[in-house]
């Protein structure tokens, strides 16, 4: 079994573990970006340092008792699709991913991945189910202090971790929450709150990252300013907004089930049905439909038992999961068979939708 | 017909126009599809990346020493060659890392061992200022309690 495969058929809190799910804050994530002293910056550096920089890395991080039979991944050695797996799990970024000389360490149950080589020479991740900010936090520090330890790390006493990019110095430091937010959404309220975060200083972004489009409502928010700030101050003033936008999405969702009414269950009962009987899903229709189970579980609409399934769909219904799950390349419509097929499968003994409780 | 206006980055003909206000200024971009691609045009933390290189001159004035990185190939990509980059061209970043960061230096966590020795050299930074202000300000007594804790300190970086 490949590293990719074992990575897919195991059990991680972001699509199984029942009960690590919540409503709206989907998960939370800790980025560090770090340098090795001395060293050419992976942009930068020749192919023998980028050798140079991935043995040493790699050495390093394979050590740490987090990452005990965990899984070391070369991006050289992995095929096409295996790559696109990870960059769908954000176990690595596309670019990461796109290059050969990287590579990404990841622990057992996928909450840690380090990435090596990306556009710095180490990416310290941690990604845990549900909003748990200072938890995934203390996870990161103590990785970097592990790290700390037996890399010597590029920094300054005026300017922090350096980092190749200048929107990185500092702390390295990107926090985010991963929200899904259909209130907002169907309120037409979501341009005003992503602007009114944005003259706050964080970033909104789709679900796959930079560049991407919020599909099934779900977007990435996080810090920007990286520099001049301490890490504490960074998650406060994070924490501060996503406790807002957690309060205006309830909000939102309350006052659309008020107003809407029978309406508003009819809109949730037929994404059910048409997930239930589609013979062809395309991968943004299936994230749209089961953005609307998700809110259904959330409401009480459905059990919210079934959430961290609906979770699975959504991570587990993108093109590549797709096609490793089914163990062969497949054109566009054959994928849209074959998700639908899974999703029928997995949703085959859901219970009907009823009037929200929430 | 007249002249196509040329990319920011390189040599291509422009076809992405892009006006930014910053601190109620308005800066012009022009750059051509792959620059503006690379560049991260649509994403404005990057974005101001350009933008801030559009003024730089277009031959390289400063090289890093220890990895040969040029200021030019600072234009070109927007990212440092290696760690020593910092140094070289921290003075020429300055004014780009306000823009990007609005702040010019780090205060933050530090790797585990380096964290006292960067406390104590702020701290010092900070004592000695407040001295000279006491020693102004006629405040004998604690200018003399803050010329032994700078004496303290001084001990206490030398050993570290």
């Amino acid at each position: 079994m490949s590293s990719v495969e074992d990575i897919l058929a195991a059990e991680n809190e972001l699509t199984h573990l029942l009960g690590a799910q919540q409503a709206v804050v989907l998960s939370t994530r800790i980025r560090l970006a770090r340098n090795l002293d001395g060293m050419p910056f992976p942009g930068w550096a020749k192919v023998p340092q980028r050798k140079e920089i991935s043995d040493r890395c790699v050495e390093a991080l394979d050590a740490l008792p987090k990452f005990r039979r965990g899984h070391v991944l070369r991006m050289g050695e992995l095929g096409d699709r295996d790559r696109a797996v990870l960059v769908e799990r954000h176990l690595v970024s596309k670019e990461l991913a796109a290059g050969k000389s990287g590579a990404a360490v990841i622990s057992r149950d996928q909450t840690c991945s380090v990435m090596v080589n990306e556009e710095d020479h180490l990416r310290i991740q941690v990604v845990k189910a549900g909003w748990h900010l200072r938890g995934t936090w203390h996870i990161a520090e103590q990785l970097d202090d592990a790290l700390g330890g037996s890399l010597k790390l590029a920094f300054s006493d005026r300017l922090g971790y350096l980092t190749a990019c200048p929107t990185n110095v500092g702390t390295g430091l990107r926090a985010s929450a991963m929200v899904h937010l259909p209130g907002l959404c169907l309120a037409g309220h979501m341009d005003k709150v992503s602007r009114a975060l944005n003259q706050d200083g964080l970033a909104v972004r789709g679900w796959l990252g930079e560049g991407t489009e919020a599909a099934g409502n779900v977007f990435q928010i996080s810090n920007q300013q990286t520099l001049g700030l301490s890490e504490e101050a960074i998650l406060k003033h994070l924490g501060g907004w996503i406790k807002n936008v957690v309060e205006q999405e309830w909000n939102a969702r309350r006052k659309l089930a008020q107003e809407e009414g029978e309406k508003f269950v009819d809109r949730l009962a037929r994404s059910l049905g048409l997930l239930r009987s589609a013979r062809l899903l395309t991968s943004s229709e299936a994230m749209n439909m089961l953005s609307h189970l998700r809110l259904a579980c959330d409401m009480g609409c459905l059990p919210e038992e079934r959430r961290h399934l609906v979770d699975r769909l959504m991570i587990e219904g993108q093109p590549a999961h797709v096609q490793a799950r089914a163990g062969q390349e497949l054109d566009s419509d054959g994928r849209d068979r074959r998700r639908a097929a899974v999703v029928r499968e997995a949703l085959k003994d859901f219970p009907e939708v009823v009037p929200p409780t929430a | 017909m007249s002249q196509p206006i040329k990319c920011s980055l390189c040599e291509e003909a422009a076809t992405v126009h892009l006006s930014q206000v910053v601190h109620s200024k308005v800066t012009k971009v022009h750059l051509c599809e792959a620059c503006a691609q690379k560049g991260g045009a649509t994403d404005p933390a990057v974005f101001q990346l350009a933008d801030a290189l559009t003024t730089a001159s277009p031959a390289p004035t400063l090289t890093c020493p220890k990895c040969g990185f040029t200021d030019i190939d600072f234009r070109k990509r927007g990212r440092l060659g290696c760690p020593s980059c910092w140094e070289t061209f921290g003075d020429a970043l300055g004014g780009l890392l306000l823009k990007v960061q609005h702040e010019a230096s780090h205060v933050g966590r530090a790797p585990a061992g380096t964290l006292p020795a960067g406390q104590l050299r702020r701290r010092l930074d900070d004592a000695r200022r407040e001295m000279e202000k006491a020693i102004i300000g006629e405040d004998y007594e604690a200018a003399a309690r803050l010329r032994d804790e700078i004496a303290g300190l001084e001990q206490q970086l030398a050993h570290s």
